[in-house]
C-alpha cells in the first residue's frame, strides 16, 4: 500500500514511488540520489517536526511539510 | 634553467557536493594562500589559489559546493557556468568517500559535460574505521579518468593527486570525449532532441548530447539561451517531447533521467565498493533520534548553545559569573573576574594606545586624528575581535564535529513559528556575538524571503557591543535589580525579534511554509586544523568587512564631535555639530521625562551610537565629563523607570553603521536597509514609552 514518507516508523525501508514536494525541493532530493525506485529506511519520526532518513550511507532531515509529499511503498 | 620560457600555468576548478571536504582539500592544495573575492555581481564567494607543482603552476579555483548542474540555485549557475565556459583545463570532482554512491552523481554529471576530469574521494583516512572499503582503480577503468584517494587531515595521496591533474591537463591521460551514459528507454529521445539541438549555435560551444538531456530534463538557463538566438522551435519541440514522456512513463521526465542516472552509477560503484557494520552507524543514529525528538531535542540543544554563550560572555565582560559572585557574597571574586575580562584588558590596551599617540606625536591636527579619531574608532572594533574570534571558535566546533546541522533540525519546529527554518539557528547564534556575521551567515538559508526577513531582523538580537552598553547603564542600578534589567533587555529583544519576523512574514503573498531539507554528516572529534582555519576565515572576515568602514567613520565621528557647526575646532564637545543635531532629536525624549541636558546628552550618545553601538558609553562620558557610564548616568539624575527605558531603547534601535552596511551588501537594497532603520527606530521608540510607563506604575 502506497503511502508518505512522513507516516512511516522508525526502522521502516521503504522504496520511493513519486516525489511531489516544489521544484527547488524536488531537485535538490533528487540530486542526493532520492530518485523514484531508490530505496530509504527512516531512522527517526517523532510525529512531529522533521523526520531522518537515512539512503545509500547518507542520512538527511527532511521537514514533515517536504516528506509528506513523497510517495513511497513500504517493504 | 635561467632561459627556460615562461611557467605553465594549469587552471583547476574544483567542485564538490556539499560537505564532502572541499575546503579542507583545497586549503591543503593551495597552502593556504587563497584570494578571497565575490563571482561577478552575487554575493557568493570565490576562493582562488596557486600550487607549484613539478615545474607547472596549478592556479585552483574552488567552485560553489553543489549537489548537481540543474543550475536550480545560484551556486550551480556560477559553477556549471564556470565549466562549460572551458576556463579550466581540468575539472577536479571530489567524491566523499563516507558517501561514495552518492556524491559520485556530480562526477558523473562533470563527465558528461568534459572529459578532462580528475576524481579525488576525500576523506580516505577515515573510510575503514567507517567499515567503507573502495576499489579505486576498477572505478578508474570504468569512467576511463584518474581516481585517488586522498586524505586532507592526514596529507595523503596530495602528491599523486597533482601528478594525475597535471597528467590530464597534458593530455597523458583521461578520455577524450565526455561520458555517454546509456539513458536505456530514453535513449530515442535523447537522440532526437541532440539531433534538433546540433543544428543551434549553442552547440557549437556546449556538447550537443549534453544539453539535449537537459533540456529533456526541464532546464529553464538553456531554453533562455536558445530563445535568445531564435531557436524557440527547438524548445518547443523538446517540450512536447517532456509531455510525451511524461504520458509515457508516467513520470516526470527530471525524475526518469535521474533514476537512470543513478543506475548507471551504481552499476560502476556498487562492485567497487565494500561495506561491512561497524557499529559507528548504529551510535549516530541514536544520536540523531534524540535530537530529533519534539522535547528533548530542542532542550539538548538550547542547553550546548547557552553553554557556549555563558562561556564566551563571560571570557569577555565577565557578565554573568561576576553579578553570581557579587549575589553570592563574594565581591572580590566577581570583581576578579571582571577586571580579568578580555574586554577589559583590550579596553586598557587601546587606552595606552592613545596615551602613546598623545605622548609621541607632535600637537596639531594630526595628534588629534589619530588620538581622538582613529585610534578609539579602530580600536572599539578590535576590541571585538578575540569576542568575534571565541564564537568562531565555538560554533567551528559544533560544525566540525556535526553538531550545527543537528542543532538547526532540533530548532526548526520552534522557529517555523515565527516564519523562519532550522536554517535561521546559526544567522541568530552569531549575532548574538555580532551582527555583522550573523547576517553573512543568512546567505546559507535556502528561501530567498527568509533570507531578507532574517538580515532585517537579526539587527533586533543583542550583541555584545550592545551587552557592554547594557551592562554599563544596568551599573547605574544596584544589584540583583541591574541583572534584572539585562535579561529583561535579552528577553525583549528577542521576542521583538520574533514579533517582526512573524508579521514581516504573515504579511507576505504566497506565503511558503518554512521547510528543511538538511544533510546530517557522520559525528566526529572536531579537527583542530579545521577548526583553526574556520575559526580564522571568520574573523578575517570582520575584520575586512567592518575594518574598512569603521575606519573611515572614525574619521567621520571624530570630526563631527570635534567642529563647531560654524567648523572651527570646538572647546568642548557641547559646542560639537553632533551636541547640534543631539538638541534637534533631544525633544523626543520628552515623553521619558527627559529634557535639558540629560535629554540632549543622551540623544548626542544615542546619535554616536548609530556608529558603533558602544561608543554610547564613551559618548556619555565625554558628554557628562564623568569618568564612568554609571556616574555620568547619576549625575544626570536619571530615575530607575528612565534607565530601563533606556536600556530597552538602546537594545532595539538602528543597526550600527557595519551591520547596516553588510545588510545592504547582502540584499543589495537600499529599500531593504532603509527599512530596516525605519521599523528598528519605530519598534525601539515604541518599547521605549512602553517601558516607562511600565516601570513609572510599578
Ligand atoms: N578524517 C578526515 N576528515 C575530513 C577530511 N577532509 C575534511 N574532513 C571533515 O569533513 C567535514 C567537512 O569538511 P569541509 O572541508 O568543511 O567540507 P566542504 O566540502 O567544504 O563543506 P561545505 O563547507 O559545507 O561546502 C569537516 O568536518 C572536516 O573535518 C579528511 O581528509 N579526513
Amino acid at each position: 500500500m502506497p503511502t508518505t514518507l512522513d507516516a512511516l516508523p522508525p526502522g521502516k525501508t521503504a522504496r520511493i514511488i513519486r516525489i511531489d514536494a516544489p521544484g527547488r525541493w524536488r531537485n535538490r532530493l533528487l540530486q542526493m540520489g532520492f530518485t523514484p525506485g531508490s530505496l530509504v529506511r527512516v531512522v527517526a519520526n517523532h510525529g512531529v517536526g522533521p523526520i531522518i532518513v537515512s539512503s545509500m550511507g547518507i542520512t538527511i532531515a527532511i521537514g514533515r511539510g517536504i516528506a509528506r509529499r513523497i510517495l513511497v511503498e513500504p517493504l | 634553467m635561467a632561459g627556460e620560457n615562461e611557467e605553465r600555468v594549469i587552471h583547476v576548478a574544483v567542485v564538490g557536493q556539499p560537505n564532502v571536504g572541499k575546503s579542507t582539500l583545497f586549503n591543503v592544495l593551495t597552502g593556504r594562500n587563497v584570494h578571497v573575492a565575490n563571482w561577478p555581481g552575487v554575493t557568493v564567494e570565490k576562493h582562488e589559489g596557486y600550487r607549484r607543482h613539478r615545474g607547472r603552476l596549478l592556479h585552483f579555483v574552488d567552485l560553489p559546493g553543489i549537489y548537481g548542474f540543474s543550475a536550480s540555485t545560484l551556486e550551480e549557475l556560477i559553477a556549471r557556468n564556470y565549466i562549460l565556459s572551458g576556463g579550466a583545463d581540468v575539472v577536479l570532482v571530489l567524491v566523499d568517500s563516507l558517501a561514495p554512491e552518492r556524491t559520485m552523481y556530480l562526477a558523473l554529471q562533470t563527465l558528461e559535460i568534459t572529459p578532462r576530469v580528475v576524481i579525488a574521494f576525500t576523506k580516505s583516512d577515515i573510510a575503514h574505521s567507517h567499515g567503507i572499503h573502495i576499489h579505486h582503480d576498477a572505478i578508474a577503468r570504468r569512467l576511463g579518468v584518474p581516481v585517488i584517494p586522498v586524505s586532507a587531515v592526514k596529507e595523503m595521496g596530495i602528491e599523486e593527486l597533482l601528478d594525475a591533474i597535471i597528467d590530464v591537463a597534458e593530455g597523458r591521460a583521461g578520455r577524450r570525449e565526455p561520458l555517454r551514459i546509456d539513458y536505456r528507454e530514453l535513449e530515442p529521445y535523447v537522440r532526437e532532441a541532440e539531433k534538433l539541438v546540433s543544428k543551434t549555435r549553442l552547440a557549437e560551444r556546449l556538447p550537443a548530447r549534453w544539453i539535449a538531456v537537459r533540456l529533456l530534463e526541464g532546464d529553464d538557463n538553456l531554453e533562455e539561451l536558445l530563445r535568445r538566438e531564435g531557436a524557440e522551435d527547438v524548445v518547443k519541440a523538446i517540450h512536447s517531447m517532456r509531455i510525451d514522456i511524461e504520458n509515457i512513463f508516467r513520470t516526470r521526465p527530471e525524475e526518469l533521467f535521474s533514476r537512470k542516472r543513478f543506475q548507471y552509477l551504481y552499476s560502476i560503484v556498487s562492485p567497487a565498493v565494500v561495506r561491512v557494520e561497524t557499529g559507528v552507524r548504529e551510535r549516530s543514529e541514536r544520536i540523531d533520534r534524540l535530537f530529533s525528538h519534539p522535547v528533548a531535542g530542542p532542550v539538548l540543544s538550547t542547553m550546548i548553545l547557552l553553554a557556549v554563550f555563558l562561556t564566551v560572555f563571560t571570557i569577555n565582560t565577565g557578565f554573568p559569573l561576576n553579578i553570581l559572585l557579587h549575589e553570592a557574597g563574594m565581591p572580590g571574586a566577581a570583581e576578579w573576574v571582571e577586571e580579568h575580562s578580555l574586554g577589559a584588558y583590550l579596553e586598557e590596551g587601546v587606552d595606552a594606545l592613545i596615551d602613546a599617540a598623545n605622548a609621541s606625536l607632535p600637537e596639531g591636527f594630526i595628534r588629534d586624528i589619530v588620538a581622538g579619531g582613529i585610534i578609539p574608532g579602530v580600536g572599539a572594533v578590535l576590541i571585538f575581535l578575540p569576542l568575534i574570534i571565541l564564537v568562531a571558535f565555538f560554533l567551528a566546533v559544533l560544525e566540525d564535529a556535526g553538531l550545527a546541522p543537528r542543532i538547526a533540525l532540533s530548532l526548526h519546529p520552534i522557529l517555523s513559528r515565527i516564519g523562519v527554518s532550522g536554517h535561521a539557528v546559526f544567522p541568530i547564534t552569531l549575532s548574538l556575538g555580532c551582527n555583522v556575521p550573523g547576517v553573512m551567515a543568512a546567505r546559507a538559508t535556502p528561501s530567498a524571503r527568509e533570507r531578507i526577513r532574517l538580515a532585517m531582523t537579526l539587527p533586533f538580537i543583542p550583541c555584545q557591543a550592545r551587552l557592554v552598553v547594557i551592562l554599563a547603564v544596568a551599573s547605574a542600578l544596584r544589584g540583583i535589580e541591574g541583572l534584572l534589567i539585562v535579561i529583561l533587555a535579552y528577553i525583549v529583544a528577542f521576542l521583538v525579534f520574533a514579533g517582526v519576523n512573524k508579521i514581516l512574514y504573515m504579511l507576505e503573498e504566497e506565503r511558503e511554509e518554512p521547510e528543511l531539507l538538511l544533510e546530517l554528516p557522520p559525528l566526529h572529534r572536531p579537527s583542530a586544523k579545521v577548526v583553526w582555519w574556520l575559526t580564522w576565515d571568520a574573523a578575517k572576515h570582520f575584520l575586512a568587512k567592518a575594518g574598512s568602514i569603521i575606519f573611515l567613520l572614525s574619521i567621520l565621528i571624530w570630526f563631527i564631535v570635534s567642529y563647531t557647526p560654524g567648523l572651527s575646532p570646538a572647546a568642548s564637545p557641547r559646542d560639537s555639530i553632533a551636541a547640534a543635531v543631539a538638541r534637534v532629536f533631544a525633544p523626543l525624549l520628552a515623553p521619558i521625562g527627559l529634557e535639558g541636558d540629560p535629554a540632549w546628552i543622551t540623544a548626542f550618545a544615542l546619535l554616536i551610537g548609530f556608529v558603533a553601538k558602544e561608543a554610547v558609553i564613551g559618548a556619555l562620558t565625554i558628554a557628562t565629563g564623568k569618568p564612568s557610564a554609571a556616574e555620568a548616568i547619576r549625575s544626570m539624575g536619571l530615575g530607575d523607570a528612565q534607565v530601563a527605558a533606556l536600556t530597552i531603547f538602546t537594545t532595539l534601535y538602528v543597526p550600527c553603521l557595519a551591520t547596516l552596511a553588510v545588510i545592504y551588501q547582502e540584499t543589495r537594497s537600499l529599500k531593504i536597509a532603509l527599512t530596516t532603520i525605519a521599523v528598528m527606530m519605530s519598534v525601539a521608540y515604541v518599547s521605549m514609552i512602553l517601558a516607562y510607563l511600565l516601570f513609572t506604575i510599578i
